[in-house]
């Protein structure tokens, strides 16, 4: 299965999709969480930029603002806003993720100062009250991007930028189902390495390339895996990681990753206006640990794709110090182990290749237990 | 040796913690030295360091003695909440406990206190229970002061809740996660309370809806509605203890500081378990007359004020002696941390909802909620210390946490430069664990403080030598 590498991997921050945008005089706005309506930036005229690190492994700069104790994957990111290379970035939106990612955007701001930023407040539960607030927010958002950019973001806009973003969720749904047969089409490492060229990209041309990977891949032979694997868990962007876990015979069948299934979440809404819908949409899909209340909502539908994917086994993963994952992998592993599904939890560095050894034997005794050892 | 945790049937850390305790009742009033050494002699090492932190110098040993016998009672209370139809909640420090005291059917147990309590009073501190959450897999990188606090739980026996509540999802994670995973893993209901990351008018009022949707839930739940009267009588009581609060906070101001360093220890555990009670009036009352008396007699315990520190963020809690006396001994006050810095609206007690008005402005601006949900954490945690710092005449400042802090961690480097630059105030970043001392042991954090203070405090205290111009 060559097909990231067919469309080619995303080696570069500044890449050439976003090269040509800014040559044509678009406007860039960085985003990290997937909390964050990228419909709403499209629909403004600019390009939704889902900030990532792309396994950078250096930190020094973001080690002078931020601990040790903080996760490298937001230390990584940091690195790249302190050092230049998101300076492309015209406008930044700050969402309230976690304590990390918080700290992460507070750092960015004092340091870089960016002409528009704007901190999107999202509730931490979904309800009545939590719905009108966010709903004001994304107004509020919405204003912000207007004032800085000069332009008006119509309905009309709106519901064009929702068709075109519900397009691409609809063929993440496709993509997913080609993972998911007994002898898969698409591995985990080549979704998760569209999903971080795609979050850089607007709708209709990721739409594009998720449609012209999968007319690659359809007719294509499949591969039978040693090990049929689901892996949950945040925000990380290492296509390597994935590649190093299939190279050992797995395959990814399915994902509840941040760069991943958890990204195309969101069910269109049918009532109200666009921004509400839009606000609906969002708040009622985030499948993250940061939401509260939610546990037993995020773990049936772990169980329910585990399922349905036929999967020997779970990897939860997630990198040191993300106390939100930590702790809700906790409950994970009990729940699907008593369903029958074996967990492995890994706690992990982002892009510490020093770790990848310990990851693999690991993994590998992982697959031996679960029957899927080479 | 380890006497002091041989758990009896029936008793976990919290139990443990308590049935020692119960010594308090038989030590005399009027303690002499002989009765301190004594008691110290009595108890294992580190009871030695709580019996010592509380009771060696003269200036403590009457107050924490009415302090500590008054505690007990509401922990026994605390105990004999279910068997008396009431509904028991463990609340975190970053929770008014007042609203639960407002009803008759609820009784409100915290967290951190649970945890702190074990801490110093059982043998082996709260390694134990830390071991324990990492037996069940939970990160190493949680907050040992909740963890440690709600451990007991899941090793049983002992005090179990009825439900957990909490309100720092958003402005302190592993504290709101803790929590909820307590409620998940225990299955007994949560009950969350929002502080939105947003200072505006817009967010405070958003709050108060949540609050009054809160409370519903609270009152649907214990089959218990609020009332008026009961409310008010709580929060009269409760702004007793400010006004008191108002006066100990002028006191600090006196130089030398005539408040001893323990009480800065005695108001946080007040606040967040007694606050709303007659015991929080009695003891801070006692806390400001001691306080006067020592300003009036011109009375410190070292001989001369070295230092006066502002504790960033939160104190040590894991040795009263070898933190707070040892402190005060070296000449070196502690003014306060981010717990201690409140912010009470004048109160107005003409109806439920003015009340329940100014009870969301107490939750929105609890301390560490206040700074760790601001809408910049590191922008209000800088304000917010600074004033404090400034107001109470500091010369340095002293960071101390968690690992678990990461919003602090994340965001200290900065406050360091800025309240340098705003204030010239420099500050000694300390990593460990206030609740362990496996991380950082108290001589290594004496060493630190010993080192900061002789080469930079008192430097910066001494008059700048200028050079005669020729």
């Amino acid at each position: 299965m060559e097909a990231a590498t067919t469309l080619g991997r995303e080696r570069a921050i500044y890449n050439d999709y976003v090269r040509e945008w800014k040559d044509k005089g678009g406007k860039v706005v960085g985003y990290a969480c997937v909390a964050t309506p990228v419909e709403l930036i499209e629909a403004a005229g600019l390009l939704p930029y889902r900030i990532k690190a792309l396994g950078n492994p250096d930190t020094e700069l973001a080690d002078g603002e931020m601990s040790l104790f903080n996760c490298s994957f937001c230390r990584a990111c940091l690195q790249l806003g302190l050092d230049g290379t998101y300076d492309f970035l015209d406008g930044l939106v700050e969402t309230n993720g976690c304590d990390h990612i918080r700290a992460m955007f507070e750092n960015w701001q004092h340091q870089k100062d960016p002409d528009c930023f704007y901190y999107l407040k999202v509730p931490h539960f979904f309800r009545d009250d939590s719905l009108a607030y966010f709903t004001e927010e994304l107004e509020n958002l919405k204003k912000v991007l207007e004032g800085n950019f000069s332009i008006q973001v119509t309905d009309e806009a709106l519901e064009e930028a929702m068709r075109g973003w519900e397009e691409v969720r609809a063929k993440w749904r496709e993509l997913s189902a080609l993972r998911e047969l007994d002898e898969p089409k698409v591995s985990g490492s080549e979704a998760v390495a569209l999903e971080v060229r795609g979050s850089s990209m607007r709708s209709e041309d990721f739409s594009r390339m998720l449609s012209r990977f999968m007319e690659e891949r359809v007719d294509a032979a499949g591969t039978r895996p040693a090990a049929r694997l689901m892996v949950c868990g945040p925000a990380t962007d290492e296509v390597e990681w994935f590649e190093e876990i299939e190279g050992m015979g797995a395959v990814i069948v399915a994902d509840a990753l941040c760069f991943g299934a958890r990204a195309f979440a969101q069910e269109p809404v049918e009532e109200g206006t666009p921004l509400q819908r839009l606000a609906e949409s969002y708040l009622s899909s985030i499948l993250c640990p940061r939401m509260y209340k939610e546990y037993a909502r995020r773990r049936d539908l772990i169980l329910e794709t585990a399922r349905r994917a036929r999967v020997d086994g779970v990897i939860y993963l997630y990198n040191k110090f993300c106390d939100l994952h930590g702790v809700d992998s906790v409950l994970v592993r009990r729940d699907l182990e008593e369903a029958g599904i074996p967990v492995l939890v890994l706690e992990k560095e982002y892009s510490a290749k020093a770790d990848i050894g310990r990851v693999k034997t690991r993994v590998q005794a992982f697959m031996e237990r679960i029957g899927g050892g080479a | 040796m380890d006497k002091g945790f041989v758990m009896r049937e029936g008793e976990n850390g919290f139990e443990r913690a308590i049935n020692i305790l119960e010594m308090i009742y038989k030590l005399p009033d009027n303690l002499s030295e002989e009765d301190v050494e004594a008691a110290r002699d009595f108890v294992f090492p580190e009871l030695q360091n709580t019996v010592i932190g509380l009771l060696e110098l003269p200036a403590d040993r009457e107050l924490e003695l009415f302090f500590f016998r008054l505690l007990l009672g509401i922990f026994k209370e605390a105990q004999r909440a279910q068997e008396e139809g009431k509904k028991l909640v463990f609340i975190p420090f970053t929770f008014p406990p007042e609203i639960f005291y407002s009803f008759d059917n609820i009784f409100p147990l915290c967290t951190e206190i649970v945890g702190g309590l074990i801490t110093n009073i059982c043998y082996g501190q709260g390694e134990r229970f830390w071991d324990f959450a990492m037996g069940l897999g939970l990160p190493d990188s949680l907050c040992s002061a909740n963890t440690i606090g709600t451990m007991p739980l899941f090793m049983g026996p002992g005090i179990r809740p009825d439900a957990i509540v909490y309100n720092s999802a958003g402005s302190c994670n592993p504290n709101a996660k803790i929590h909820a995973f307590a409620s998940d893993y225990l299955g007994i209901p949560q009950f969350i309370l929002e502080k939105p990351v947003d200072e505006s008018a817009r967010g405070r009022e958003l709050h108060f809806e949540y609050l009054k949707r809160f409370i519903k839930e609270i009152e649907e739940w214990c089959g218990e509605e609020l009332k008026e009267e009961r409310l008010r009588e709580v929060m009269e009581r409760s702004y007793q203890a400010v006004e008191l609060y108002n006066e100990y906070w002028e006191l600090k101001k006196g130089r030398p500081c005539p408040v001893p360093n323990i009480f800065s220890m005695t108001l946080l555990v007040l606040r967040s378990q007694c606050w709303g009670r007659q015991e929080a009036v009695d003891v801070m009352q006692k806390m400001v007359d001691m306080s006067k008396e020592r300003l009036r007699k011109g009375e410190y315990t070292a001989a001369e004020e070295l230092a006066r520190v502002y504790i960033t963020y939160i104190y040590w809690f894991f040795d009263f002696a070898g933190y707070f006396t040892w402190m005060e001994k070296e000449g070196i006050t502690i003014l306060g941390d981010i717990l201690a810095i409140h912010y009470f609206p004048e109160m107005d007690f003409s109806s439920k909802e003015s009340m329940l008005r100014n009870v969301s402005d107490i939750v929105f601006d609890y301390p560490m909620t206040r700074q760790m949900g601001g809408e910049s954490i590191s922008l209000r945690w800088l304000d917010d210390i600074a004033y404090a710092a400034q107001d109470l005449g500091a010369d340095a400042c002293i960071f101390g946490g968690v690992h678990a802090c990461k919003h602090t961690l994340g965001t200290a480097a900065f406050f360091r430069r800025e309240m340098m630059k705003r204030l010239g105030l420099p500050t000694l970043m300390l990593t460990g664990d206030v609740f362990d001392k496996r991380h950082t042991p108290m001589e290594m954090f004496q060493e630190e403080v010993k080192t900061f203070v002789d080469q930079v405090v008192a430097r910066k205290r001494a008059p700048r030598k200028r050079k005669k111009v020729q």
